[in-house]
Parts: structure tokens; sequence; C-alpha cells
């Protein structure tokens, strides 16, 4: 912590006392009365939805064919953690973990008694699967009205396109969202596009839709949830990939019925915003956000044009935003940005704030970094960002929980992840009273 | 096959009622990280009243698209700020400060994306409307969260810097190239997302406890979370992993293709059968048994997924995208071009569900948005209405919430804690406003209150 604190450090010292995560465990949990039954398939974003929810306290058991979710072998170039693919070690958090073979009558049976008991039913199977399983909503609400039954897909519930068959991914609903497409380095110009492989519709790395989807289906779980409160009345929830990742998008569709104008790709530049780009620099790249007109003139002075722009004279940031406009300057700041490094760059902004010709106005500069660096930055982890939990089977693993921090009722990861079958025996004891001989006996028909 | 729990779900969404109907939120929102969150709360039915610093109000409304507005307004702005009313009101006015905290008293949720301090130099912090309402849930959302070193520096942020500090950017590239800036606002629209997970989980306990709390959130620790793998395979290894491209690292194959006809597939065939199904599309169904290929933990390897990829990648050369789609759908793996805006604007089957939903606003008239993505059977959420000026609503929400008297809401006008929009794009009514339309209680347009916006 810095000497010269804020005058609001106060606050800050309030707050922190409050909600810092180092100080959850004994706080209380907000859906700790809450019994999810996680029946994912292939799908991370039903894991993540139910991560959501396990962290505030639900007891999610997490439903596996007897072979495991294959969501398990989904890891980065075939990495395992102690036999575990890394993204499913970090999703299984605070979940119970059984297995059922749901197409057995009987497996099927015993999905029905935990369904009655449950208050939340999670699936992301092929539309008209747990219809013809016996296990659809129509079915399990007549056992349970206050169920929420909520569906992930590629495409949804209903709609012409509802019984495509294709299997949800990511990269593919990334695609279809549109966002894609408008995503991408631009090709320099005079360049070949063949010689220039990289120059294309470029997807976010991370799985994005699917934490889109997972997300929105929180929302959507706990809204239901506070009906139910009101009401009794369960419902079902449907959510199809694709849409909760373009609900993101804020304005191609828009643009778009303004003349049919197509978002292109913009690489680091921005359609609605100027300065406000990423830029190269001799060892990496910065983003540069001058948002007002006088944060850009204080970076056309830190360039040295002052005087050959006029910028003196500038008395509107609108000629600046068009794609021309950004096409014609981007060329200079890209060329000045280049002969430093990103440091070099972060240290001239806030010099600038100090004895610039416009301070304390000056651009924001911030330094694109790698994964380690953040995660070697002192501030996430003063704010426990990275803190890794210790799990009784996986040991050390840094699973980055959700990041709301909260006085009352925080978010807590307790461990990260169970084997396959892990918690068989005390799930089925605790929900159905079964006991050592009818659980091998159901072992041996392949139903766990 | 629609079952009857969805049959005519979009024709009979107004019959329904709304899942969070009678909850107030009450928002001090700049910029797409702090309007959406709000407005997807009045999509499931709380009655959102947007706080706006009048006469320019919340900067959002300045943002075009390289110059392309709306019927004047900002497509951003349009988009984040639905189903609200419009409140312009002075927080730096002690009178403005009375205002709000009047409504607070009233209010169940409180949203801002403001600095750390801020909320408490106005006078309306935490502390203060908790002595009033506790069962309030408060939420502050901004780049750093309330504590910790960045956050006492004040440093600004936005979606920009976070996208840059959060690591994202860095992976979401090609290897070796420079990193790419996502089209979407990714920080602020997945942070807001994520806020009001917190915010309706808070709800969830008060709803068991009759207690309210206070949350912040971080934009860029927000994101952050998105990344699963990539920090634990950073803890394992000590080594950043590559930027991939199109590439999906976690699932093989995966990733995006050029075809015959110039467009861009993404596909992909993970599990046995849809791999099966890839190649037997292929016409090389003996890739399926291939040592390197057969299991998909091996197939994921670097050196098999590069095979794997090349073939898959001069195989989709010689098709069109539509025919990869074709046989994705015949073999059962997923496929689907890298589709533009006008596709998606063309995809009747996001029609048809109500998703992308047509408007009727009396404002802004007829257009397409997209609607909150989750599909409620009991309780489904609905956009009813557009953006309005600033400070539109003021007369409704004054009397209908404090029933304040024409003397005293002349007072608040007359020393500046009420306000309207400034007479500049985005902040008026579009210019082919009646001056009548959509004004909820109207009063003698003599009046200096009326709703003619200042100038």
């Amino acid at each position: 912590m810095s000497a010269n604190r804020p005058k609001w450090a106060e606050w800050a010292d309030w707050v922190r006392e409050k909600d810092d995560p180092r100080k959850a465990g004994p706080k209380l949990e907000a859906l700790d009365d809450l019994v999810v039954l996680d029946l994912s398939s292939q799908s991370y974003a039903g894991a993540y939805c139910s991560s959501m929810l396990a962290e505030f306290g639900a007891e999610v058991i997490k439903v596996e064919p007897p072979q495991g979710d294959f969501l398990r072998t989904c890891t980065p170039y075939g990495l395992l953690h102690q036999g575990e693919g890394l993204n499913y070690l970090t999703e299984g958090r605070n979940k119970y973990h059984v297995t059922l073979d749901l197409n057995q009558q009987e497996g099927r049976e015993i999905l029905r008694s935990l369904a009655a008991q449950a208050d939340v039913l999670l699936e992301t199977f092929p539309l008209g699967t747990m219809d013809a399983w016996g296990l659809g909503y129509e079915d399990l609400k007549e056992i349970n009205p206050g169920l929420i039954f909520a569906s992930i897909t590629a495409h949804g519930q209903f709609g012409p396109q509802a019984g495509d068959p294709m299997p949800d991914y990511d990269n593919v609903a990334q695609a279809k969202s549109g966002i894609q497409y408008a995503t991408g380095a631009m090709l320099p110009p005079g360049q070949d596009a063949a010689a220039c492989p990289w120059a294309v519709s470029t997807k976010a790395s991370p799985w994005i839709a699917w934490c889109s989807a997972g997300a929105f289906m929180a929302t959507g779980i706990l809204a239901a949830l506070h009906w139910r409160y009101r009401t009794g009345q369960g419902q079902a929830l449907d959510v199809a990939t694709t849409e909760a990742y373009m609900r993101l998008d804020d304005y191609t569709h828009i643009w778009f019925q303004g003349g049919g104008h197509i978002t292109e790709r913009v690489g680091g530049l921005d359609n609605a915003l100027w300065l406000y780009c990423f830029a190269p620099t001799s060892d990496g790249g910065v983003f540069l956000g001058g948002l007002r007109l006088e944060m850009w003139q204080a970076f056309c002075d830190m360039m040295g044009k002052w005087d050959e722009w006029g910028v003196g004279q500038w008395d509107s940031l609108s000629p600046f935003l068009d794609r021309e406009a950004q096409l014609k300057y981007f060329p200079e700041v890209a060329k000045f940005t280049r002969q430093h490094t990103s440091a070099e760059l972060e240290r001239m902004a806030v010099e600038y704030s100090r004895s610039g010709r416009l301070a304390p106005i000056t651009t924001v500069i911030a330094p694109i970094l790698s994964p380690k660096e953040a995660m070697e930055d002192p501030n996430w982890n003063e704010r426990g960002v990275f803190a890794p939990t210790q799990d009784p089977v996986y040991g050390r693993v840094v699973a980055v929980q959700a990041q709301h921090k909260m006085t009352e009722t925080p978010i807590r990861t307790k461990w990260v992840c169970r084997p396959v079958g892990y918690d068989n025996a005390f799930v089925y004891r605790k929900y159905l009273g079964y006991g050592p001989v009818r659980l091998s006996q159901l072992q041996r028909q392949g139903l766990l | 096959m629609v079952s009857n729990t969805w049959k005519d779900y979009v024709k009979n969404k107004p019959k329904k009622p709304k899942p969070l109907s009678g909850l107030r939120v009450l928002e001090i929102c700049t910029i797409v990280f702090g309007p959406s969150g709000p407005s997807w709360l009045a999509e499931m039915g709380a009655e959102a009243i947007k706080v706006e610093i009048p006469p320019l109000g919340d900067l959002e409304r300045d943002l075009s698209c390289s110059g392309f507005r709306f019927k004047e307004q900002s497509p951003l702005f349009l988009h984040d700020n639905i189903n609200k009313y419009y409140l312009g009101l002075d927080l730096h006015k002690p009178e403005g400060q009375e205002v709000f905290r009047q409504l607070a008293a009233k209010a169940d949720i409180i949203e801002n994306n403001l600095r750390p301090g801020v909320m408490e130099r106005f006078n309306v912090d935490y502390r203060k409307i908790k002595e009033i309402n506790p069962g309030i849930i408060y939420l502050e959302k901004n780049g750093f969260g309330q504590w910790g070193p960045y956050a006492e520096e004040n440093r600004p942020s936005n979606d920009g810097a976070s996208q840059a500090f959060s690591g994202i950017a860095w992976m979401s590239t090609f290897p070796g190239q420079t990193p790419v800036k996502q089209m979407i606002y990714l920080s602020d629209m997945y942070g807001a997302l994520m806020a009001e997970v917190a915010v309706l989980s808070a709800l969830h306990h008060r709803d068991r406890t009759g207690k309210g709390q206070y949350i912040e959130i971080s934009q860029t620790e927000s994101i952050m979370r998105t990344m699963s793998w990539v920090w634990p395979y950073l803890d394992i290894t000590g080594q950043n992993p590559p930027p991939a491209g199109n590439r999906d690292v976690s699932i093989c194959p995966a990733d995006t293709f050029s075809c015959a006809d110039g467009s861009m597939v993404s596909l992909a065939a993970a599990a046995p059968a849809e791999f099966a199904g890839l190649c037997a599309a292929m016409g090389r169904p003996e890739l399926a048994r291939d040592e390197r290929f057969a299991e998909h933990l091996t197939r994921l390897q670097e050196e098999n997924a590069t095979e794997l990829l090349g073939i898959i990648a001069a195989w989709a050369a010689q098709r069109t995208a539509q025919e990869i789609e074709d046989l994705a759908r015949e073999h059962g793996f997923a496929a689907s071009r890298v589709r533009d805006a006008g596709q998606v604007m063309a995809d009747e089957h996001i029609r048809q569900r109500g998703f992308m939903t047509q408007m009727d606003d009396a404002m802004y008239g007829q257009y397409r948005d997209h609607e909150f993505p989750v599909m409620m059977s009991a309780t489904p959420p609905q956009k009813k209405w557009a953006a309005r000026p600033v400070g539109f609503d003021n007369e409704y929400v004054m009397k209908k919430l404090l029933n304040t008297s024409d003397e005293e809401l002349k007072t608040l006008y007359d020393n500046g804690a009420l306000g309207k929009w400034a007479d500049r794009p985005g902040r008026r009514p579009p210019p082919d406003w009646d001056g009548q339309s959509d004004i909820i209680l109207s009063r003698d347009q003599a009046s200096p209150w009326a709703a003619r916006g200042e100038k």
C-alpha cells in the first residue's frame, strides 16, 4: 500500500475488512439452502453455470455417466494434473460427483428420486433427450412443481433450428455470434492475404461463449428462484449458447439496421472510440486510451506533434472517429510507440500528468500483459484473485473463482474437483438411503 | 417437436408475469459496464431508475459507430438501456443527494460504476444508505475494486485497458502477432454479467434473511475468471501458454478453416461419434482409428493436433461453407460459417425464438434488438421500451415515488438539482419526436419543468 493514501482510504479499509476473500470462511452462504442437479454433459457452459451456484454454497450434485463426462478430457494439449484435465479440474469446485447410467431404466428412476428433492436441474443434452428418457420438464414438474429446469444447448428448446443435431461448442458459437467475424487483425495495406494467415477473423481465446451461456443461465436460475420464493412456482429455462454470447455485442446489429452496414475487423482499433486502441511497442504492446479530446491532444503532445498538427486548434473529437481518420492517424501513433518499450510509455503518461502542457490531463497507457505477468502482479494477489486451493485429492490448484466481493455472503472455493463417482456413497446414502449392499448391486448392474 | 412448455412462448410473453417485478433498481451508471446490468434486471421486470447528471448524462450517449447514430442516439446506449425510467438528478447538489437518499430508502438494489470514494463524496455511499435501508443490495463496479494498490492509485480503467491487463488480449491472437482487441466491450459486458450473478444471489439471501449487503466487482478480475485452464497451466508449468489463433487447444479438432468459396468455417468434432462422423464426412474413416487420433487426449497433443488440423484444413479448402455445414448436420459434428452482421440479422431461427426481437418504441420506432438470452417459461423477460432523453421521466418518478409538489419540483429545477437533457444528439429526443409521445406524467408545457429540455 502506498504511503500517500487517498482521501477515501478509510472507506477502502472498511470495505476490505468486510469483504476480503481471505475472511470468507465463517460467513453465511447465499445459496446453501439449495440442491442443484447438474446433468450437463460435454458442456463447459453447464459446468461453469453450476460453479457459480456452488461457489455460493449450493449443494451441486454433478451427475456423470459411469465413464465420466467427456469434458474431463478437454484439456490444453492433452495436459493432465493427477489424471484430470485442467478445465474440468477447475470447474469441479465445491461439487459432489456421482455417476449414473441414464440409458438404463433404473438409472432414470434414481434420477427421478433425486429430481424430486432438488431445487434446480441443469442439463445440456441435445433437444429431446431428456423427454425421451421420461425426464423432461413436463415429466419432472409432476413430481416437483417447484423445480427449476435449466437447459443450455446450441440452438435452444424451440425455433426452426432447435432440432438441429449439431452439438454445442464454444468455437462454433463464437463463429455464429457475428463477433468473431468483426474481430481480428486487418490485412496490412499492399499485403497478400495468403502471406498473412493471421489477418483473419479471430475468436477470443477463452471459452467465452460457454462462459456467457453459463453466467446468463445463472442469472436466469436466480431470478427464477426469486419468483419461486414469491409464488412457489417452478419453471423451465432455455439458453442457446450463441444467443448468450451475441447479447454482449452492443452494436453490430443496430449498425446493420442503419443501411446494411457490416462491421468489419479493425485489429486493435475501435469502431466507436478514439483514442482507444492497442499499439505495438519495442517489447510488446500497449493499450492507449484517451476518450476525451484533451486526452488525445495530450498524446499528440507526447508524440511531439503539437505544432506540426496544430493540435491546439482542435475543438472536437468527432473528426477522428471514422475509420478513414483512424487509418490515417494510427500509423503515426504506431511509429511513435514502436520506438519505446511499454514501460517507457507508461512512465511517459504519468510524467505528462505532472508536467505536461495539459497536465493533469494525460492518456491512459496500459501494457498488454501476458497471463504470467498478470498472475505475478501484486495487485491481484493482494486482492486474492490467484489464491491457490489446497485440495485433499488434487493438492495445490490455482482455480480462479468468480470475483464478486461481498460483505455478507462471499463466495469461496472449498475443494476444486473430485474423480469420477467419488461421492456416490455419500450422495446416494444422503438422498436415497442406499447402503453398501445396494450400492454394490447398482455397481454390478453398471448403473454407477 | 416443441414441447408444451415452449409452445407459443413468444406470442404469450405479454400475458405472463416477470420474475423480478416489484423490485426497484436505482442506477448511477455510465458507458456499457455500468448500465448493462440494470437493463438485464429491467428486462426481467424490475423497475430501473436511471439517474444521470443533467444535462449531459451518461457519456455512453456520445458513442457512435464511426459516426453512425440511430435516430441521433448512440447504438450502444440504445442497446444497454432498456425498460428504464430516466431521472436527471445532480448529485453534486445537496438537494439532489437528498432526493437520491429518499429514493434509495425505497429501492431494493443500487448500482453504480464510479471510482471508489465518489459515492461517499455524494453522501450516498453504502454506509449512509444502509442506515436508512438495511435491506439494500448495493453494487459498485469499476476497474480495480474498492481496495488494493491500483484502486488507491485512482488508476483509470476501461474495457480496453482491462483486456490488456487481464492477459486475455495477449492470448487472443495468432502466435507471434500483435494482440487484437475484441470488437465487443468484452470486459465491460462480461463484468456486468458477473455482477448480476452476485446481485441476484444477494437477493436470494435477502429473501431468506431480510438482510442486504455490499458488493464490489472489478471488470478485470471478472474476465480473468473466464480464462479457466490458463491459471493452473501457468501454476503447473511456470510457462505462458502460447497464443493459438482460432485453434481451441482444449478440444480437438476445433478450429476455423478457410473454404473454397472464400468464407471461413468454424468446426468442432471431439467426442468419439462426432470425430468418427467428421472423418467419414472427409472420406477418411481410417483417421478415426489412427492411433495418433483415436483418443481425444492423444489427439490434443501438439504434434498430433497440428497434423490433424492440417488434414482438415486441406479438406475444407476444397469445400464451400454450405457443404461443410450440411455434412456436419448429416454426420453429427458442429460447424458454422463465421457469420457477419448481415447473416446474423437474416437468421430466421433467432427471430422466431424472439431473441432478435422487434422493438416497437414510441420514440425510436421499430428496430431489432437482442432479448435477454434466458427464455423463462413462466416468467419471460421482455424488452418493452427503448432509451429516453436525460431526465425524461423526472415528473413521473418524483410524483410517483416521492409525491413531490409542483412547488418543490420548481425549487429543485431552479437550483439545478433536477434537470433535463442538453440540446445535443443522444441527449435530446430524436428529431422526429412529436413532443408528446411517451411522456408518462406531463405538466404545463409553459412551466419551467415541462418536458422541453434545457438549451
